[in-house]
């Protein structure tokens, strides 16, 4: 469990540590998708950028990654970031990684 | 009968159109020829994170190595072409090959501007636009080598960064009072220098090389008010040049580049033109502009590829880019020469603002330092071009998008209002 679904509202997106990783996740239509914080471009915090619909845009460099799949929907970046399972237990935000 | 359209320049601009146009499937003949060895690749990375050995030139590649053979795109590159016959639609290409177009995009970029200093062809001498460039001042570097840069505009600006970063000493020498003063003024410049200072980097300014001095070798640069800087190498940023030559004889319009309309169109016949050496006309700012930078040969490519197959689609994205300086991120969107007040949100001591570049209340152009996703809010408010509050531009609990859709529905309403008018 990494925090209460109830604190990252809708349209909203959160950074946490997850056994030393850091592990974005947005919150979109009511889905929690969780994806590497870590742009694969240089290495910034993707949470610190925007959310548009299901696009996670690089606050750096304009990188922009599909939050569903990881997926490189622009460059820089080459890389997609990692995706993950999340699941909501009870308003416990739980990420698999 | 199979057309062919032909693209001189095998940047990211020539690169991107080559495959935009089979994207949009235009299944005739495309010739991409390129004066560089490599296929297209990224320039951003040659001053910064390449420089400095931390990634290699695969990742800087623009598409993947087969892309061209899986996509029909006949590739000529390490060949320049030289002149463009537009009576008989016909690039003429060194060592003698003429390729006849029916359409031609001219995607040649910038070269180095010349200049001329005493002593410059001494070894040791470098400017930086290619990746052999790239590699010739990489083989210089190692700590404790001392190093001269001259010009401190981006390119100097982020190779001081890399060099210093790299453990070699370095002496910056440029003829304004702070760095990028041509571009972002004189306060925004204050706090690059404050940057470059704290990572021990030496900053001239207010002179200029005189001379490079030595045997066979660089071993001192001289300037204007009679210093004297040691040196292993050098290596000169003062900005590049279009390449304009193979349309000399076309009677497309050259003026700073170049001239073509929103759609990329020289006033030539079945001749575009995109990226660096594309003076061109931009809605949003309702004059000609010449940009150098990666994300408007991102995006300028394709646009004229599909104005090459009649879409009719204007060029209208707010220019945009970043520089990386040691640990900081700088970026900057829109577009301005001047400026009547600069408008600050944020705090420039703790280096950690957006400065807005205001002519009579209206954004023109914005630059941030650490504060990206607040330049990237600010895009919509700089292409609707509405006077906004300096108070709520500065307020941080004031989100910029909001701002911004607010002179949005303002424009639209005065453009609807206008019509009904």
């Amino acid at each position: 469990m990494v925090g209460r679904a109830d604190d990252l509202e809708e349209g909203g997106m959160r950074a946490f540590d997850v056994q030393g990783t850091r592990i974005a996740v947005a919150h979109v239509n009511g889905a929690f998708h969780a994806f590497d914080d870590t742009c694969t471009h240089m290495g910034c915090s993707l949470a610190e950028g925007d959310l548009e619909e299901t696009t996670v845009i690089c606050p750096c460099h304009g990188s922009e990654f599909d939050v569903r799949s990881g997926a490189v929907l622009q460059g820089p970046a080459r890389e997609p970031v990692d995706s993950y399972e999340t699941r909501v237990e009870s308003d416990n935000l739980e990420i698999k990684s | 009968m199979s057309e062919t359209f032909v693209i001189v320049g095998a940047g990211v601009a020539g690169g991107g159109a080559a495959a935009a146009l089979r994207e949009e499937g235009f299944d005739g003949r495309v010739v991409l020829i390129g004066a560089e060895q490599q296929p297209p690749y990224e320039r951003p990375p040659l001053s910064k994170e390449y420089l400095r050995g931390e990634s290699s030139f695969e990742r800087a590649l623009f598409q993947p190595p087969d892309f061209y053979d899986e996509n029909g795109v006949e590739t000529r590159f390490g060949v320049r072409a030289t002149r463009v016959d537009a009576a008989e639609k016909v690039v003429e290409l060194d060592g003698g090959e003429r390729v006849a177009y029916d359409r031609l995009l001219v995607a040649t970029g910038g070269r180095n501007r010349r200049f001329r200093i005493p002593g410059m062809d001494l070894e040791g001498i470098y400017s930086l636009r290619t990746v052999a460039d790239s590699d010739r001042i990489r083989a210089e570097i190692s700590p404790g080598r001392r190093a001269v840069v001259v010009g401190m505009g981006f390119i100097g600006s982020e190779v001081a960064a890399s060099l210093r970063q790299s453990g070699v000493d370095v002496v910056v020498v440029d003829r304004n009072e702070v760095p990028l003063r041509r571009v972002l003024g004189e306060e925004v410049g204050r706090v690059i220098e404050g940057i470059h200072r704290d990572h021990g980097t030496s900053m001239i300014f207010e002179d200029t090389v005189a001379a490079f001095e030595g045997v066979g070798r660089v071993e001192r640069a001289t300037t204007a008010r009679g210093r004297r800087i040691e040196c292993d190498f050098v290596v000169v940023g003062l900005g590049v040049e279009p390449v304009t030559d193979l349309l000399a004889d076309t009677g497309a319009e050259i003026d700073n580049g170049v001239v073509v309309d929103e759609y990329l169109r020289t006033g030539v016949e079945g001749i575009y033109a995109a990226g660096d050496v594309a003076n061109h006309y931009h809605p949003v700012f309702g004059r000609r502009i010449r940009v150098e930078h990666w994300q408007n040969a991102l995006k300028q490519g394709p646009v004229a590829a599909r104005n090459m197959l009649d879409k009719d689609k204007p060029y209208d994205e707010v220019p945009w880019f970043w520089s990386d300086q040691y640990e900081h991120n700088l970026q900057y969107a829109g577009f301005h020469t001047e400026w009547d007040e600069l408008v600050v949100r944020g705090s420039i001591e703790e280096r950690n603002f957006v400065a807005f570049y205001r002519k009579e209340r209206r954004v023109l152009a914005a630059v941030a330092l650490n504060r990206g996703r607040d330049l990237r809010r600010s895009m919509p408010l700089i292409k609707a071009r509405e006077p906004i509050d300096a108070a709520r531009l500065c307020d941080l609990d004031v989100d910029l998008r909001a701002l911004a859709s607010v002179a949005g529905t303002l424009t639209s309403a005065a453009r609807s209002s206008s019509k009904t008018a």
